[in-house]
C-alpha cells in the first residue's frame, strides 16, 4: 500500500482535499452570512441550498413555478448523472462530518440491515409528493438544512458563549499580563472565528439534539444517515443508477472480500457488483484492494437498473399518507385562526405559500443583525415548525437592513430593495394602556416614540393631564399609533423599558406579505 | 516711629499675618465667580477648518490636551443614519477633534458611544469609524464599547438618581471632550451636550426616560467634560432623535464650544427658537450648579 502511494498520489487523497475545502467553504460561508459592514452580503452565502436539487425539486413543487435561485442544482444533477453520487463522498459537508466522526471514534462492527436502504426512497417520495400538495416537510429532511439550522441554533451560539466565558474569566480574574495577552487573542477570534454577537435562539436543545441523533446513528452504521434516510442520497441515488462512472471489479479478483468491508456506503455486495446507486465514489476500494482488482471506468450502463425492492404495500402507504396529510392542514384551527404574533420576516410571501417555500435552513435567523427571527415552535402550526418568526421582545427589525431576504436560497423571502423593505407592513404596534407607563401609570416615558424609525414617526404623543398613583395631577406624554405609518419593525416592543411583557406590542400583518408566489423571480 | 505708631503696626501685622491664610484661601473662588461662562460660535462651509477655529477664544485645544493623555472624544453615533440625516455628530466634525488631540500629543484618543440602532451599522452609517480610521494613526481608535467595562458608580448628587453604570473608558480619560449633535428630541425636547451622556452609561437605559431632564442632569454630576463642543452644522428640527428624512434638517454650517457644557447647551436651544429653562435637562443641571444657563450671565464670542 505504501508503495503504491509512492508512485503516485492517490485518487482517494483527492477526495479528502475536497471534502475538506468544501467543508471549510461551507463553514466561511457560514461564518460570512453576517453582516460586514456592507448592506449588500457580496458573497452567496446560501450557494450550498442552491445547489442542492431535492431542495430545488420541493420548493419548485410547492411553488409551481420556476425558482430562478435554484437552477443552479442543474448542474449537480448533470454531473451526477456522469459521475454517480460524488455529491455525498467528495461535497456533502455532512457527509464529511460524518466521516471525521467515524475516524475519531471508529465503529467497531456494523448492525447492517439492507431492508433500511430503502427507505431513504420512500422518504423521498413523501417529501416530493406532499410539497406538491402543500405540505412542506423537505426542511425536516434536507442535510443542509439539518446542518445549517443546526449550528445556527445550537452549536455556533454554545461555541460562542464557551469560548467567551473563557477569555470572559480570564478578563475578570487572570493576573493583568496574562489578560493582556488573552484579550489580543480574542479579539483575534471575534475578527475571525466568532460570531459578532452572542446569539440567543428558541428550539436551540431540540436543534442541537437533531443533530446528535443524526451522529448517532453512525453507531449502528457508518453513514447511515446517507445510506438510509437522506432523501437528498436517495434523489441523487435515483440518478446514479443511470450514471457512465463505474466501479468494476475485474477477473484478477481473489476474492478477498477486503473491499465488501471497507465500503462505507456498503456498495460492493458478496457477489462481487459494485451498486452506482450506493457507491460514493470515495474510492477506498480502489486504494486497498490487495489485488488492484478494482478501476473505475466510464462506460455506457448496459443493462436494465437493478429493481429498488420497494414492495406495493409499502409504496401505497406512503403514496397515500403523502396524499391524505396535506388535506389536514385544512382543518386544523390554524387555518381560521392564526396566530396574531406571527411576524414573518419583511418579504416574506403569503403564509401558505410561504410555509411552502421555506426549506427551514435557518440562514435568515444566522444573519439577522438583531436576533429577532426565531424559529417557530407551533405558533405556525405542527409544519410551521422551525419556520422563521420576528420576535421583537428579543430583537427588532433593522429598519435599514435588508439581509433576510438576501440570504434566503428559496424566495420565500423576497430579496426586496431597501425602499421597498422600509415601506412593508410586517405588522403593527399597539398599546396595551394597561401596562404602558403614561396611561396606566402617570409616570413619563415614550422610549418607544424616540426610536421609531419611520421618517413621519408611526408613534406620536399628546400631552394629558392625568392623577398619578401619589393623587397628583400631572401633565404626562401619552403615546399614540399612527396606523397607516406603522410597519410593525418592533423596536417599540423591543425598546419598552417595562419588563416582561411590553407596554407596546406588535400583531402581524397578512396584508403585508408580498402577494404573488412568482413575485420574486 | 513713636511706641503709639510701633504698637500699631505690630497689631496691624499680625493681624494680617493672622488673618491672610483663610484669605488667601477665599481668593481664587473670589476671582473665579465674577469670570463669565465663554461660549464660542462660529459658521462656515469648511468644517475641518470650523473646529479649529471655534476653539480659539477658548485657548485652542492646548488648554485641553497635554502631551501622553488618553482621551475621549465622544461623539453622539446613536442611530443608523447618514451625516446628511443629522441625527449623529458630523463625521467630518469628530475627525478634526480627534486629529487636534493627537496633534497636541495625545497618548491614545478613543472615540466610542453606546448606540440604539444595531452597532455595527451606527458606526458605519454615520461615516464616523471610517472618518477615525482614514487618519492613520495608531493612537486613535474608533472603538464598540465593551459590555465588561461598565461599572456601577455612585451618584452622590442626584436627585432622582443615585446609582447608574458608567464607561470605565470614559471615567479614566484625561481629558473628555463632549462632541453631541443638536437635535429635536420627542421626550427631552432637545439633544444637546447633556443627553450625549446617555452613551457612555450601561444598564437599561429606557428607565432613564421616567424622569429624563432631571436623569441626565444626575448622570451629568459624575463625568464633566473638559471641553463640549456642539455639532450644529446641520441640526434636526422635527422626528427626533433619529430622523431619517432630510425635510427635517436644518442646515445651520455652525459650531458651539465651550468649557461649561449647561451655557453650550443654554446657547444651542436658541438654535430651534427656544428658551434655556424650556429644556429640562438644562434647567436641572443649572440647578445643580454644573454650570450658567442665564444668557445675560454667558459670554458668547463669536470666533
Amino acid at each position: 500500500m505504501k508503495k503504491r502511494s509512492n508512485k503516485t498520489f492517490p485518487l482517494l487523497y483527492w477526495r479528502r482535499i475536497a471534502q475538506t475545502l468544501f467543508l471549510l467553504l461551507f463553514l466561511v460561508l457560514f461564518r460570512l452570512t453576517d453582516y460586514k459592514g456592507e448592506d449588500q452580503i457580496p458573497y452567496a452565502v446560501n450557494i450550498f441550498f442552491r445547489l442542492d436539487p431535492l431542495v430545488a425539486a420541493a420548493a419548485m413543487l410547492a411553488a409551481r413555478a420556476l425558482i430562478s435561485l435554484l437552477l443552479l442544482s442543474l448542474i449537480v444533477i448533470g454531473l451526477t448523472l456522469i459521475l454517480g453520487r460524488f455529491f455525498c463522498g467528495w461535497f456533502c459537508p455532512l457527509g464529511t462530518l460524518l466521516d471525521l466522526f467515524q475516524t475519531v471514534s471508529p465503529l467497531k462492527k456494523e448492525k447492517s440491515n439492507v431492508r433500511r436502504r430503502n427507505w431513504k426512497y420512500l422518504l423521498l417520495g413523501f417529501i416530493l409528493l406532499s410539497a406538491f400538495l402543500g405540505f412542506p416537510v423537505v426542511g425536516y429532511f434536507d442535510p443542509f438544512s439539518l446542518l445549517v439550522r443546526g449550528m445556527t441554533l445550537s452549536v455556533d451560539p454554545f461555541f460562542n458563549y464557551t469560548v467567551g466565558s473563557f477569555f470572559d474569566f480570564l478578563y475578570r480574574h487572570g493576573p493583568s499580563f496574562l489578560s493582556q495577552i488573552s484579550e489580543s487573542i480574542y479579539s483575534f477570534f471575534k475578527d475571525t472565528l466568532l460570531a459578532y454577537n452572542q446569539k440567543f435562539f428558541y428550539l436551540s436543545l431540540l436543534s442541537l439534539l437533531i443533530l446528535i441523533a443524526i451522529f448517532a446513528l453512525e453507531r449502528i452504521e457508518r453513514r447511515f444517515w446517507c445510506k438510509n434516510l437522506c432523501p437528498l442520497g436517495g434523489l441523487l441515488a435515483l440518478l446514479s443508477r443511470f450514471s457512465w462512472l463505474r466501479g468494476h471489479i475485474q477477473t484478477s479478483c481473489r476474492g478477498c472480500r477486503v473491499c465488501t468491508q471497507i465500503c462505507r456506503m456498503e456498495a460492493i455486495d458478496q457477489t462481487g457488483g459494485i451498486a452506482s446507486a450506493d457507491c460514493n465514489l470515495c474510492l477506498d476500494c480502489l486504494h486497498l484492494c490487495p489485488d488492484k482488482a478494482i478501476s473505475f471506468a466510464f462506460k455506457k450502463p448496459e443493462q436494465r437498473p437493478v429493481p429498488l425492492g420497494i414492495s406495493r404495500r409499502v409504496f401505497i402507504g406512503t403514496l397515500s399518507s403523502a396524499l391524505i396529510l396535506p388535506t389536514f392542514l385544512k382543518v386544523r384551527a390554524e387555518t381560521k385562526n392564526p396566530d396574531p404574533t406571527l411576524i414573518r420576516p419583511p418579504g416574506a410571501i403569503k403564509e401558505n405559500f410561504f410555509l411552502d417555500r421555506c426549506v427551514r435552513c435557518g440562514e435568515c435567523m444566522k444573519v439577522c443583525i438583531n436576533n429577532a427571527l426565531q424559529p417557530c415552535w407551533l405558533e405556525a402550526g405542527m409544519e410551521g415548525l422551525f419556520s422563521p418568526r420576528l420576535v421583537p421582545r428579543i430583537g427588532y427589525c433593522e429598519f435599514n437592513c435588508t439581509l433576510c431576504g438576501q440570504v434566503c436560497p428559496t424566495g420565500a423571502i423576497a430579496k426586496l430593495p431597501l425602499k421597498e423593505k422600509q415601506k412593508t407592513v410586517i405588522g403593527r404596534a399597539y398599546f396595551d394602556r394597561n401596562r404602558c407607563l403614561p396611561y396606566a401609570q402617570g409616570t413619563p416615558c415614550i422610549v418607544c416614540e424616540e426610536h421609531c424609525p419611520t421618517p413621519e414617526k408611526a408613534i406620536k404623543f399628546r400631552e394629558a393631564l392625568v392623577m398619578n398613583p401619589e393623587g397628583k395631577m400631572v401633565t404626562i406624554k401619552q403615546p399614540y399609533i399612527l396606523e397607516s405609518l406603522c410597519i410593525g419593525c418592533g423596536i417599540c416592543e423591543n425598546k419598552c423599558p417595562l419588563e416582561g411583557k411590553a407596554g407596546v406590542l406588535v400583531i402581524n400583518n397578512p396584508e403585508g406579505m408580498v402577494l404573488s408566489k412568482i413575485a420574486m423571480f | 516711629m513713636n511706641r503709639r505708631v510701633f504698637l500699631k503696626q505690630c497689631a496691624l501685622w499680625t493681624a494680617g499675618l493672622t488673618l491672610s491664610p483663610p484669605v488667601f484661601r477665599l481668593i481664587p473662588e473670589l476671582w473665579a465667580e465674577p469670570r463669565a461662562s465663554i461660549v464660542s460660535i462660529t459658521e462656515g462651509t469648511d468644517y475641518p477648518a470650523l473646529v479649529s477655529k471655534v476653539l480659539g477664544p477658548l485657548g485652542g485645544i492646548q488648554p485641553f490636551v497635554k502631551k501622553g493623555q488618553r482621551v475621549v472624544v465622544k461623539p453622539n453615533i446613536g442611530w443608523d443614519r447618514s451625516p446628511e440625516q443629522g441625527a449623529n455628530t458630523h463625521p467630518e466634525v469628530v475627525k478634526t477633534l480627534v486629529r487636534l488631540a493627537l496633534d497636541a500629543g495625545a497618548a491614545q484618543v478613543l472615540v466610542f458611544d453606546r448606540p440604539c440602532n444595531e452597532e455595527r451599522r451606527c458606526y458605519a452609517n454615520s461615516g464616523i469609524k471610517k472618518a477615525v480610521e482614514s487618519l492613520g494613526d495608531r493612537r486613535a481608535i474608533c472603538t464598540y464599547m465593551d459590555n465588561r467595562k461598565f461599572i456601577p458608580v455612585r451618584i452622590a448628587k442626584g436627585k432622582s438618581i443615585n446609582d447608574w453604570e458608567f464607561y470605565k473608558e470614559a471615567l479614566e480619560a484625561d481629558c473628555y471632550i463632549n462632541v453631541p449633535v443638536a437635535k429635536h428630541h420627542g421626550g427631552a425636547g432637545l439633544s444637546l451636550g447633556l443627553k450625549n451622556i446617555m452613551g457612555v452609561i450601561g444598564g437599561f437605559r429606557g428607565k432613564i426616560h421616567f424622569s429624563l431632564g432631571q436623569r441626565i442632569a444626575d448622570l451629568n454630576t459624575v463625568l464633566k467634560p473638559h471641553l463640549t463642543v456642539i455639532d450644529a452644522t446641520r441640526i434636526l428640527l422635527r422626528n427626533g432623535p433619529q430622523g431619517g428624512d432630510l425635510k427635517d434638517v436644518k442646515i445651520l454650517n455652525s459650531l458651539i464650544a465651550s468649557t461649561d457644557i449647561v451655557a453650550a447647551d443654554a446657547y444651542a436651544t436658541t438654535l430651534f427658537h427656544l428658551k434655556p429653562e424650556e429644556i429640562e435637562s438644562t434647567q436641572a443641571a443649572y440647578q445643580l450648579g454644573l454650570g450658567e444657563m442665564d444668557l445675560k450671565k454667558i459670554k458668547v464670542v463669536k470666533a
